[in-house]
Parts: structure tokens; C-alpha cells; sequence
């Protein structure tokens, strides 16, 4: 099998930032996501492979929190569009687990399918490499297997790597892309035989079966209520979520010339379905608590085929009310929703 | 007795007598240091209300959720919670007839959001903290206003100097002060979680939701970021009740108490002394909602 | 699929504005074309996105296309965008990207006997299909529309309801006030009584309503009660929007995208979402 010595890793970033732009779990200082390599900062900043996770989630690099889309200008007897920003150049996202990977395939349904395809997506999406980080050791939050997700095996990467604990990773293309990795990194991997780890039991588990058929019955119940009690609809689920992908458009301008954006939005806020003349068809934190949890495990569901949880934790971790979506599913077949 | 039983003794009161018809507390989640927000409605559901050491979120805030509603509404407050009842009723946003109110002398609380985060794997070096950091400048652990008071008072926990994060930042020169606050404000999200915490935010429709015109938009660029993050603070000037709850919650650990605390040593120095919310009186205003004519104005 | 020719649907195209007709204190019907003329082909009930491009976009219905020549759409002013739009004149280039939506199924209602109940602005996405049934008047049976708003003046599209339409074949024209009004000696009424004193027969027909969501659900129900069944009763509802394709995800009802999925709903598709709207 091919392996990659750990302590190489920062020579095989700096050959695959030549090329594309590399994206990888950094530490820094306070807060830990998805970064540039470019940005990396030996000063400050930290590798977050060995980690379970990181707060921020990848899809910020398919789905940036703000994204331009095009500008324009004011010119004589009207408006034109100047530019078109859709940015196709090569990345890389290296060492998501496949949870997050899980959720970038619930984004491509919901950007590349059904009628429309966002073609701003797209073009990033088309030109992104995928390595994948396998995953052993489930962290206490984490119920990504019983959102169908394999944590051994994340589906559509176009590499893996697996930690051996010992300071080699085992790299493994799986895709054409991922074949292409392998020539571009070939100085870097050997050939060695090594015993694979040993994967733990997850500690959090849940049984999906028949809950989104279950949801789809108890809309009206008054249990949504009680279960939205602590909710503060700040939001932070939904922008830690590595599959939520709601979005704002606005603009910005600039004296004669201007630019139209989009940016990360959230179903928690209460002027999220706000119309111009007033009326609201969730006005009160408990419907849209419903909305987000019913879009959730029963409306991506019944449109895609699949959740758009992926079982990550993230939500659970950062909830300042203690919301937490499993116990949600599980309410789904235990609770009494007619109380 | 201990708290959370004479607690559970009120409750069951207050919702048997139809005095109120919620009763929020807290609840115990599956892990030690899991202590969430919990209402009672049914006098069955009172034996899961409990006390303890992480029952650390600002409950007046939730009032929000009811400013519209007719229930009758008990709550338990600490020291600080206890201030943003008086927020919401100095801001016109809940009546006091409506509630009541349960103060429990504060010892300082931990932070469960700390705690699992350092229980989740995303932290590389877990550090229990004893207490959690908003409770280590506490001036006021004993609730200010109430109903039934339980708990032995307690002292103000500030040690040394009150404000002297503050200063340290005072000193440094423009350039320097212009540079920490471009790295903190550079890794906001904007994800406003701060502001839905936040007890003393409760406009009917936020600033940053109107649309004519835009205030300030809605970019993560760092000047969006930076005026969206100065004009809260500034709105909060003279009203902040110091629960610390918007840094506990921010998901990517910006120091907002900083700037909050800066504006309320501003506002002490210049329109004080002047603490927000800490006595009811009816028809109180925070010192920048009432034009005085001797008001000083040489910082224009 | 979609009948969208652009390249990337979220950018849209620019559009003259050619003719403003002033309809109601706040309503104006814009008349807009581009080189080209119409900008893209419409089915009656489909929505596009119209921008002023320095100040934001907002979704209407296309109340009609005038073929090959131009797009008309009957916007009210309640916002931000809606606001500056009015103030502009002939001449002013706007942004249009669409057509969006399933739009009405002007084939499956042929032979039908059709009965349009439309309440103030409500009125603007139910004109396309009228238009299109008188402009095909012999694939359609009997037409009647049913029309309320709160004022006189507050009726949109005067010259056709007192005038076109009464004069065209087996149509007839039913227009209703909140409130009494000096000068008026119509029907005064809210739209759901209206139409049950009128009590138009089920039988072979369709109804399509649209209006504010609670002057709909009220109709629906007074239809219920006259015996129109879930198949025959059609609505075009309207959310917050801002992608058009499905994507940003705000308006949903359920499962389903009112920009996307609708807006057009029958009554029996409407019953299995979620009511919330």
C-alpha cells in the first residue's frame, strides 16, 4: 500500500497549493475550520488532521459564507452587467471526515439538481479535489453511521487517507482525480505494508427508520413546542452544519458601480420568510424550529433521497439552549406527539 | 433543603394555584455538566426541574419569546439574569404583574458549553476551567429584583481592577488597538447569535434586518463585520446588564464583554454613576434614552 | 424541466422599461422589452425576477406577454425595491431573470368552464390565464372572474374589467368593494360572501384563486361548502423569495418550492404540505 509520512505534510501542501487551493483543517488560535494553506501561519496556527473535527465545516469552500456573483455599472441611459464571477479555478479540500464529505454530496443535490443548476456552485464544485480522512475513533457527539454514512469509507472522496497512529497516513486514490493526486504527491509516497487501525463503537446511535414517515404525520402536534422551549433561534446550528445551505442575496455599492452577493442565511432568524407587506408564515421561533428540523430528516428526505444530517455533532457541541437533533429523531418514534 | 427542591416547592405552587402557567428553570441533560433551559407547564413536569453549578443561561431572555402572549410566567434569575428582567421591563417589553420571579443567590456558575467542547474531540488541550469566564467579573451574584429570594448572599467576585482588560487596551496606541480589533472582528461569521442571546436586544425589527434603508451589510468583509459588531455595542451603551452571554455563545470565541464592558465604564464616567438594571423603578430610562441638558458632550 | 434559456440562472438579463401604466395609488403595470423584444418565453402564471440592479430583486408574476413584444408585470409598491421601481420612468433599464415556476395547466383546464376569484393585487397573476383563455376563447367554456379589493381606486386592470372583458364571448364580470363607497353601486362585500351569494355551479368547472393567504383560505372554504372538490380548485401562492430556482431555500411549503415546485397548486396538492403559508 502507498503511505504518506506525516511529517512531510508540509512539503506535499506546498507542492498541491502550486497547482490549486489547498484546503485544510487548521487551528487558529480561537477558532479551527477549513483554511488556505496560504494562510497558514507557524506562529499562531496549528494542523488539525489529528483532531476529531473542526468547528468550522468545509462547505464553506464550495458555499462561501459571502460570494460574489456579479458587478455591475451604471452608465449612460441604463445598467450593465460588467462581470460574471464564476470561479472555476482548481482546489483541493484535504482531510475532511466523511460526514462532512456526506454533506457535500446532500449540497450537490440541493445546487446541482431539480430543474436549475447554480451554476456558481458548479463551477467550483467541478474543479474541487476531495481527499478524504477516514475515521476511527468517533468522537462522543458523533452518530454519522446512523445517517448512513460509512466513517471508513466516505463516499465520492477522491483519495483517502487513513491514520495509522503511527506517523504514516495510508493513501488511497479512488477516482481519476485522486489517481492524478497520486502522480502529483509520487515523490512523497512509499511503499509500505501497515496493519490498518482498529475502528471504535460509536457511543450515540440512532435508529432513522421510519422517522421521516413519522414527522410527516405530527406537524401540528403541540410537542413542537416544548421541544423549541430553550431554542433562542441564534443560529449557530445552522452556520456550524456542514450540509446547511440557505442563502441571502444582497448588494453593494460602490458610487456608479456595485455588486450583487450572496452570503450564508439561517431559517432561525425571523425575517428569514418576512414578506414585504408583512405577513410571516413563521413568525414565532417554535414554527421555524419545526421547519428546521422537519427540512431536516423528512422534507430533504422525501425531495433527495436522503438527510441532510449527516451525524457530525456540531450542533450538539455548540447549542447554547442543549438542542440536541438526535434526541429529536429519537423523539420522532418515542414521544407522544399528541400530548 | 437544598435549592433545587425548595425551587421545585415554588413551582409546583405557583402552576397547582394557576398562579402562573410556565414555570422556567433548568432540566439535567445525559452528561454531568449538561444543565439546559427548561419549562414547566404541568405540575408532572416539575420533578425535572433542577439548580446546580451549570444552570449558568440568562432565562430573562426567553421572557421574549412571550412578550406578545398572555401567560403568567415564573422563572428562576441569578444575579445578572435578574438585571435583564429589569431590562425588559425598563424597555417596555414584558409587564411585571406577568411574572414571577425566583432569585437565587449566585455562587458562580461553569460553563457547559465549555465543558463539551472539551468533551467532544474538536479541542486539543481541554482546560476545565473552574468557573467559566463571564462569572470571574461578576459585580453582582445576588438577584436585584424578585419575588422569593433563596440562597446565602454572595459577594461581588471581580478581583483587582473592574476594567482593567479595558485598560490594558486603552494603552495600546491607535494602530496597535485598530489591529486587534481587525483580528477578531476578521474571524466573525455572522452568524448573530450574539444578538438573539443577548436580553437587551430585543427590537421588534433589528437594525440589521432593515431594509430601508440598509444599515450595514451583510458581508463577512472585515467593515461589515466591524460596524455591525460597533453599532450593537454602541446600541447597548447604557442598557448592557453584563450577563455575558453573547461571548459564551459566539462560536468562534470573539471577546465581545470587551467592548461591552469599555461602553459601560464610558457610560459610568461620563452620564454616572450608572449601572444598567440594577433597581426597578418605574419610569427609569438608561441614561441614553433621556436628553439632559447638562449631558456631557466634549467627546463630540 | 424548465423553459429558462440562460446561461447561468442566477444572473439576469437587461430590460427597458417601455410603457408604466398607473393602475392603483400603489400598483403600476410595467411594460419591459429588450433588443430582442420579449426577453424570454412565458406560460401563463410563471414568475420572474425583477431587479433594479443597484438596490435588490423581487419575484412577480408575469401578468402577461404581449408576444414578441414585451413582458408586462403589475407590481405594487410595499418595499424597499418595489419603492424605488416606482419612482423610475420610461427608459430606465431593469434586470429580468426567468421564467420561473410550473405555471397554470392552461391545456389540462381546455373545455373547461372556468371561475378566476382574485383579490386586490391578487388579481395581476390570474390576468395572464384570462388573457390567455379569451385569447384561445374557444378551447375554454364559460369565463367568470370574481374581483374584490378594499377601494375603487384600489382595483387594478379597470379598463379590462369593466370594459374588455364584460364586451368578450360568455364572459362575465363579478367586481366586489371591502366597504361602501360614494359614487359606487356595485356589490359591497368581502370576497368569500360574494362568491357564495353568486354560488357559481361545480359542475365541469375550474376554480383559480389568488389573493392575500387569508382571502384564500377563506375561499377555499367557501368552495368546499359550494361543493368544488380538491381536483378542480387551483391557487397561486406567493413567499419571500430570492434564488427563483429552488436553491436558497425560504420558500418552501414543506417539501416543496413555491418557485420552483409552484406557485401553481391544486387544492388536492396544497392539502398533503404543510399549512404553512
Amino acid at each position: 500500500m502507498k503511505v504518506l509520512n506525516k511529517n512531510k505534510l508540509p512539503a506535499v501542501f506546498d507542492k498541491l497549493a502550486q497547482q490549486s487551493e489547498l484546503f485544510v483543517p487548521l487551528q487558529k488560535k480561537e477558532q479551527s475550520g477549513f483554511y488556505s494553506w496560504k494562510s497558514f501561519d507557524q506562529a499562531s496556527d496549528q494542523l488539525a488532521l489529528d483532531l476529531l473535527n473542526v468547528y468550522l465545516p468545509p462547505k464553506q469552500v464550495l458555499l462561501p459564507q459571502t460570494e460574489k456573483m456579479y458587478s455591475f455599472r451604471q452608465e449612460e441611459g441604463g445598467v450593465a452587467i460588467s462581470e460574471v464571477y464564476e470561479e472555476s479555478q482548481p482546489r483541493v479540500i484535504f482531510g475532511l471526515r466523511a460526514c462532512d464529505l456526506q454533506a457535500i454530496n446532500c449540497l450537490d443535490q440541493a445546487f446541482l439538481t431539480r430543474g436549475f443548476v447554480d451554476e456558481f456552485y458548479k463551477a467550483r464544485r467541478d474543479n474541487t479535489t476531495i481527499v478524504a480522512s477516514a475515521c476511527y475513533k468517533p468522537g462522543a457527539n458523533c452518530f454519522c453511521s446512523s445517517m448512513g454514512v460509512d466513517p471508513l469509507e466516505p463516499a465520492g472522496a477522491d483519495a483517502i487517507i487513513r491514520d495509522t497512529g503511527s506517523e504514516f497516513f495510508i493513501w488511497e486514490a479512488r477516482t481519476p482525480a485522486g489517481e492524478e493526486l497520486s502522480r502529483q504527491l509520487a515523490e512523497f509516497l512509499e511503499e509500505k505494508e501497515l496493519p490498518l487501525p482498529q475502528s471504535q463503537a460509536f457511543e450515540r446511535q440512532v435508529d432513522m427508520e421510519g422517522v421521516a414517515e413519522k414527522l410527516s404525520q405530527v406537524f401540528s402536534s403541540p410537542l413542537w413546542e416544548e421541544l423549541s422551549d430553550a431554542c433562542q433561534t441564534c443560529g449557530i446550528c445552522t452556520y456550524l452544519c456542514p450540509s446547511c445551505y440557505c442563502f441571502d442575496i444582497q448588494v453593494k455599492n460602490q458610487g456608479e458601480a456595485g455588486y450583487r452577493f450572496r452570503c450564508w442565511d439561517s431559517c432561525m432568524y425571523g425575517e428569514y420568510t418576512m414578506m414585504a407587506g408583512g405577513h410571516n408564515p413563521r413568525a414565532s421561533a417554535t414554527e421555524r424550529f419545526r421547519n428546521r428540523f422537519l427540512h431536516k430528516l423528512e422534507f430533504f428526505n422525501e425531495r433527495y433521497g436522503m438527510p441532510l444530517c449527516t451525524g457530525c455533532g456540531r450542533c450538539i457541541i455548540a447549542c447554547p439552549a442543549g438542542i440536541d437533533i438526535s434526541k429529536i429523531i429519537t423523539a420522532a418514534k418515542e414521544a407522544d406527539w399528541s400530548a | 433543603m437544598d435549592i433545587t427542591s425548595k425551587i421545585r416547592e415554588i413551582a409546583t405552587r405557583l402552576l397547582q394555584n394557576g398562579e402562573v402557567d410556565l414555570f422556567m428553570a433548568w432540566e439535567k441533560g445525559d452528561l454531568p455538566f449538561q444543565s439546559k433551559p427548561f419549562f414547566a407547564r404541568r405540575v408532572e413536569d416539575v420533578e425535572r426541574i433542577i439548580f446546580d453549578e451549570y444552570s449558568i443561561h440568562n432565562l430573562s431572555n426567553a421572557l421574549l419569546k412571550f412578550r406578545d402572549r398572555q401567560e403568567k410566567i415564573g422563572l428562576v434569575v441569578k444575579g445578572c439574569d435578574s438585571r435583564g428582567v429589569v431590562r425588559l421591563l425598563e424597555d417596555g417589553q414584558i409587564e411585571r404583574d406577568r411574572l414571577y420571579i425566583v432569585g437565587v443567590c449566585c455562587p458562580g456558575m461553569k460553563d457547559p458549553l465549555q465543558a463539551m467542547r472539551d468533551y467532544s474531540g474538536f479541542n486539543r488541550n481541554p482546560e476545565a476551567a473552574p468557573l467559566a469566564a463571564k462569572c470571574e467579573n461578576c459585580i453582582q451574584p445576588n438577584p436585584v429584583i424578585y419575588d422569593e429570594l433563596l440562597g446565602e448572599e454572595q459577594p461581588p467576585r471581580v478581583q483587582g481592577e473592574r476594567f482593567a482588560r479595558v485598560r490594558e487596551l486603552e494603552q495600546l496606541s491607535p494602530d496597535e488597538r485598530y489591529r486587534f480589533f481587525e483580528d477578531i472582528f476578521s474571524r466573525c461569521i455572522r452568524c448573530y447569535a450574539c444578538r438573539q442571546a443577548c436580553v437587551a436586544c430585543n427590537c421588534r425589527t433589528c437594525i440589521f434586518d432593515e431594509t430601508k434603508p440598509q444599515w450595514v451589510g451583510r458581508e463577512t468583509s472585515i467593515s461589515d463585520n466591524m460596524m455591525y459588531h460597533l453599532v450593537r455595542a454602541s446600541h447597548m451603551a447604557g442598557r448592557c446588564i453584563e450577563c455575558g452571554e453573547c461571548e459564551r455563545v459566539c462560536p468562534v470565541n470573539i471577546p465581545l464583554m470587551l467592548i461591552n464592558q469599555k461602553l459601560i465604564k464610558d457610560v459610568d464616567n461620563f452620564f454616572g454613576p450608572y449601572e444598567a438594571g440594577m433597581q426597578y423603578v418605574e419610569g427609569a430610562k438608561p441614561p441614553l434614552s433621556v436628553y439632559q441638558e447638562n449631558d456631557p458632550d466634549d467627546f463630540i | 424541466m424548465h423553459n429558462c434559456n440562460c446561461e447561468n440562472p442566477l444572473v439576469p438579463q437587461i430590460v427597458e422599461i417601455v410603457k408604466i401604466i398607473d393602475e392603483t395609488p400603489d400598483v403600476k403595470t410595467f411594460h419591459v422589452r429588450n433588443e430582442n423584444g420579449v426577453p424570454f418565453d412565458v406560460r401563463p402564471g410563471q414568475l420572474a425576477m425583477v431587479s433594479l440592479l443597484p438596490v435588490g430583486e423581487g419575484m412577480f408574476s408575469v401578468s402577461w406577454q404581449e408576444e414578441k413584444e414585451h413582458l408586462q408585470f403589475a407590481i405594487r409598491r410595499v418595499g424597499l425595491m418595489t419603492d424605488e421601481l416606482h419612482s423610475v420612468g420610461v427608459g430606465h433599464k431593469i434586470g429580468v431573470r426567468g421564467p420561473y415556476g410550473n405555471g397554470f395547466p392552461v391545456e389540462a383546464c381546455q373545455g373547461k368552464d372556468m371561475l378566476f376569484i382574485a383579490g386586490g393585487i391578487g388579481l395581476a397573476p390570474l390576468r395572464s390565464f384570462i388573457k390567455y383563455c379569451l385569447k384561445h376563447r374557444s378551447d375554454y367554456g364559460k369565463i367568470q372572474v370574481l374581483y374584490g379589493a378594499r377601494s375603487y381606486a384600489d382595483l387594478c386592470f379597470k379598463d379590462e374589467l369593466f370594459d374588455l372583458w364584460p364586451k368578450e364571448k360568455d364572459t362575465e364580470v363579478f367586481t366586489t368593494l371591502d366597504r361602501p363607497e360614494e359614487g359606487w353601486d356595485g356589490h359591497v362585500g368581502l370576497i368569500p360572501s360574494y362568491l357564495e351569494e353568486l354560488n357559481p355551479a361545480p359542475e365541469g368547472k375550474v376554480a383559480v384563486i389568488c389573493g392575500p393567504p387569508i382571502m384564500i383560505k377563506f375561499a377555499l372554504k367557501s368552495l368546499e361548502k359550494m361543493g368544488y372538490n380538491d381536483e378542480q380548485v387551483i391557487t397561486t401562492l406567493e413567499m419571500r423569495m430570492k434564488c427563483g430556482i429552488g436553491k436558497c431555500g425560504r420558500c418552501n411549503i414543506g417539501s416543496e418550492y413555491i418557485c420552483l415546485d409552484g406557485p401553481v397548486f391544486n387544492l388536492a396538492q396544497l392539502r398533503k404540505l404543510p399549512p404553512e403559508w
